[in-house]
């Protein structure tokens, strides 16, 4: 029993006891790293053996990259994160099949070599696998090199669900024209658009004309009769804060002296046109449709005398 | 050294791995004990390689079957295991990945293996 003996039998111990975790866990997760542990023990039976590089290329390969996909599709599918309980087939035949395997080939194994010792080859250096590999075994090496460019290409392909896709025969031939996007709209989407914008400006306007009125108003009244001094620094600090909404139509002092007018404002969508013509559909389903395509023509004839009523949208 | 010691443990392993591709129902688990598989049969590999210098010493060598000077070539083969299995998992993984996305599930019991449904066309 020299050294490589003893440091073999516990590596493969554990290897061996990671595995059985791997195979037995009822935590995706934890398989997972059970796999990890089992692969770098298999990585140390690799030093020991004298393969160096393989023993690198095994710690970057699998541990690096394989088991870091295999926990990535942990991911992507949704494992729970707690034990998953419908993880497992019945035992037995599993058991019996894999102990079936597990028995003849340790009796083969044991029956062929026996407690032979044999000597421990010098450690193999990365040099002389790369001459081996690219001179007897080059022709496999490019081989391989293919196929690994075959599997990322077919990986990438499987993974995309636009790239080979066959049109679903029952889906509408209607594919060839897609949507118009927000730029380029018809031309009745924008003049309908930039008549709204006027709509827009022409009410801001006649708002800040009727603020400035009306401030003008009160100033030639003498409508402030007595200002203490509190007052002065309120309306100082109010016009620090507030002057840059005041430059725009304010909301709150505007609304009751629009209510005053003849013409209430109305807000974009919610014309009382629309109120007005959505109560009897509601209740009567007879109602005829001809009514519907009557109604916009006379708003839209009317349109450029009142600017800011939209009966027409929606 | 004592070759039984890496070929009994390589034998574990596969055992172990074929008792998890019956056992387990998860894709991504069978994956896993199909890696455990893949990792004895390197092992056998590379302990072969270790062994054959001196179980071969009194053979005469010959010219054909050892192209190279020194016929260690276990590594070598493990190496292109290595890479096979890595294409192997990348492919495989990408498979269940898509047939996450068509059936929201990773249970191997539940593929319909007589339903046509390859012209279907997911979004």
């Amino acid at each position: 029993m020299t050294v490589a003996d003893a440091l073999m039998l516990a590596l493969g111990a554990i290897a061996v006891g990671s595995a059985v975790f791997v195979v037995t866990s009822s935590h995706l997760v934890r398989a997972g790293f059970y796999l990890v542990v089992s692969l770098g023990a298999i990585a140390g039976l690799y030093l020991v053996l004298g393969a160096e590089l393989v023993a690198w290329v095994q710690i970057l390969v699998y541990v690096g990259a394989v088991v870091v996909l295999l926990l990535f599709a942990v991911m992507l599918t949704r494992a729970p994160i707690g034990p998953s309980p419908d993880l497992d087939r019945p035992a037995l035949p599993a058991a019996l099949i894999g102990g079936g395997v597990g028995l003849g080939l340790t009796v083969l194994l044991v029956d062929a070599f026996r407690w032979t010792e044999y000597e421990l080859p010098p450690p193999g250096t990365g040099r002389r696998v790369g001459e081996q590999i690219f001179g007897a075994w080059v022709l496999p090496f490019e081989v391989l090199s293919i196929l690994l460019l075959a599997a990322l290409v077919g990986a990438i392909v499987l993974s995309r669900p636009d790239i080979g896709a066959r049109p679903d025969p029952n889906a509408p031939a209607d594919t060839d024209t897609p949507p118009p996007g927000p730029v380029d709209e018809s031309d009745e989407v924008r003049a309908r658009l930039e008549r709204i914008a006027a709509r827009q400006a022409a009410a801001q306007d006649r708002l800040r004309a009727q603020r400035a009125a009306e401030t003008a108003a009160a100033e030639s009244t003498g409508a402030a009769p007595v200002k203490t001094r509190e007052d002065v620094l309120k309306e100082q600090a109010h016009d620090v804060v507030f002057r840059a909404r005041e430059a725009g139509p304010a909301l709150g002092a505007t609304q009751p002296e629009m209510s005053d007018q003849a013409r209430p404002r109305v807000i974009e969508g919610t014309s009382r046109e629309n109120q007005t013509r959505a109560l009897p559909r509601g209740e009567d389903k007879a109602l005829p449709r001809g009514e519907d395509k009557a109604l916009p023509a006379p708003s839209k004839r009317e349109l450029p005398k009142a600017p800011d009523r939209d009966g027409e949208e929606a | 050294m004592h070759a039984v010691i890496p070929y009994v443990i390589a034998g574990l392993l596969f055992a172990l791995g074929v008792y998890g591709v019956l056992r387990r129902r998860n894709a991504i688990l069978v994956l896993m004990a199909v890696e455990l598989m893949l990792n004895a049969v390197n092992l056998i590999l590379v302990a072969a390689d270790a062994t054959i210098k001196s179980a071969l010493s009194g053979v005469q060598p010959e010219a054909w079957a050892y192209p190279v000077p020194e016929p260690r070539a276990g590594a070598i083969f493990a190496l292109f295991v290595i890479v096979l299995a890595a294409a192997e998992v990348g492919v495989g993984l990408a498979i269940i990945l898509q047939y996450y996305r068509l059936r929201r599930a990773v249970v191997l019991d539940d593929v319909a293996l007589h339903e046509h449904d390859h012209e279907r066309v997911t979004g």
